[in-house]
């Protein structure tokens, strides 16, 4: 088990986010957390690597348990170990604009795990090839497509060797004819037995690429299981309104 | 060419090498020490300015209202006159150094702090997503994106500054202008003597501005703006 996650609460002042998130993780599984806009889904993966600090319940990952009970802080040590072990790929990309697509990769490896830059330039060169943009590694980030700039954000996080990756709708930001190429690489990570947990709104790719599906609606996990349980038979009623109206709007 | 316009050609040419070599000696290390010092005094008042910790804050905050809020020429007179009044005497270069530094470094920390929340929080998020701390994040992603936003209002204050250390010589340090109001006492030609300092400040400022436009394309090379 890489991920557990036990009555997990986040408060943003009284405005309650998350009302209690019980969720574990396999390795070499994939999650697909699904459900409306503001239903916390971006929170809870969010929580995941800590750049959100939940209020209340604990978070274990690795081997690495926190507890947040009473609002706790965390001791940064722990926060720091928590945040090696997974990689995040934003929506926004947020890749480094003052660095070259190489420079943006290596930043982690060199600067975090003190890897030789020797090396960690060789591992860049080998995840840019396999995300089919090994002439781009010179290049800027405003010189690249968002379709580029996002798969060099995939490269950049799975460059560390996470334990566990995390996507905050990744093709969120991008334009539809180029969502197909970053689908694609999530997709082989997956088939290589990546740990994962996705935030989407492609239900056709969630259904191929998850192990395990949440359905979230107003900070409480409603509905999980296996993708044919939820996508295709959903028991919930908030399920198959959420369901049907993605459906109804393609 | 008549005797009056020969004098005045005379005293041009006898002072312009000494006010040039007052501004080379005095004024250029017055202002290159004061605004480094000063930088880093504005990034460190910008880093407590935005920390958590409130009395940090606070008391970066009280500092940058007390520097902002009062003349530099009484800033000076407080730190050569007054403190040599109880004591604490301070040679003029000294004196002006640690004026100006606190002075531009007030200034600046405003500039800094700005160019600082300029950045995208995503900038940060990225960086802590890789396991930085947040002097790394800091110091790798946030300060080399910041500068380059800060850079033309601090080549502002820099230029401004050139033209303030002309305040030092009213605690007695004779750099370009206090030269120049030297020969003025000597020749009795304050239309010429002035004009002829302000024309060796206008030298250094345009260098100056030169400069700042190199740093700003050195700066502009990653960013399609």
């Amino acid at each position: 088990m890489i991920l557990q996650m036990t009555n997990v609460k986040k408060a943003f002042g009284r405005h309650e986010v998350l009302k209690g998130i019980d969720l574990t993780l396999n390795k070499g599984k994939v999650l697909v957390i699904i459900g409306p806009s503001g239903s916390g889904k971006s929170t809870l993966l969010r929580c995941m690597n800590l750049l959100e600090t939940p209020t209340d319940g604990q978070l274990s990952l690795g081997g690495v348990s926190l507890d947040f009970a009473g609002g706790r802080k965390s001791a940064k040590n722990a926060v720091l170990e928590i945040r090696k072990r997974t990689g995040m790929v934003f929506q926004s990309y947020n890749l480094f604009p003052h660095r070259t697509v190489l420079e943006n990769i290596i930043e982690g490896p060199v600067i975090v795990q003190r890897k030789p830059v020797e090396v960690a330039k060789l591992r860049a060169i080998e995840l840019l090839r396999k995300v089919g943009l090994a002439d781009k590694a010179d290049a800027y980030p405003h010189q690249l497509s968002g379709g580029q700039q996002q798969r060099v954000g995939i490269a950049r996080a799975v460059a560390m060797d996470p334990e566990l990756l995390l996507f905050d709708e990744p093709t969120s930001a991008l334009d539809p004819e180029l969502v197909g190429e970053v689908l694609k690489v999530i997709r082989e990570l997956a088939a290589e037995g990546m740990t994962m947990a996705v935030v989407t709104h492609e239900m056709k790719f969630a259904g191929e690429v998850a192990d395990q599906v949440v359905f979230m609606d107003n900070g409480l996990i409603v509905e999980s299981g296996s993708p044919d349980q939820v996508l295709k038979r959903p028991a919930n009623e908030r399920t198959r309104m959420f369901l049907s109206r993605l459906t109804d709007t393609k | 060419m008549s005797d009056q316009s020969t004098r005045l050609w005379n005293i041009f040419v006898d002072s312009f090498l000494p006010l040039l070599k007052a501004g080379v000696l005095f004024t250029i290390p017055l202002t290159l020490i004061s605004f480094a010092l000063g930088l880093i005094v504005a990034l460190l008042t910008a880093l407590a300015r935005l920390s958590d910790i409130r009395v940090l804050s606070g008391i970066a905050r009280f500092y940058v209202w007390i520097f902002r809020g009062t003349p530099l020429l009484v800033q000076l007179f407080i730190i050569f006159f007054g403190l040599a009044h109880v004591g604490i005497i301070i040679d003029p270069f000294p004196a002006a150094v640690i004026g100006f530094t606190l002075n531009v470094g007030a200034y600046n920390s405003e500039v800094i702090r700005a160019a600082i929340l300029s950045v995208h929080k995503g900038q940060w998020e990225a960086g802590f997503s890789l396991g930085m701390t947040r002097m790394q994040a800091l110091r790798r992603i946030v300060l080399p994106q910041a500068a380059r936003v800060a850079v033309p209002p601090l080549s502002n204050s820099f230029i401004s500054l050139v033209k303030d250390t002309s305040l030092a010589a009213s605690i007695a340090l004779t750099e370009l202008f206090g030269k120049a109001q030297q020969f003025t006492a000597t020749y009795y030609e304050p239309l010429l003597l002035y004009t002829e300092a302000a024309l060796i400040y206008l030298m250094f400022s345009t260098v100056l501005s030169f400069l700042q436009a190199r740093l700003e394309r050195r700066f502009d090379r990653y960013s399609a703006r």
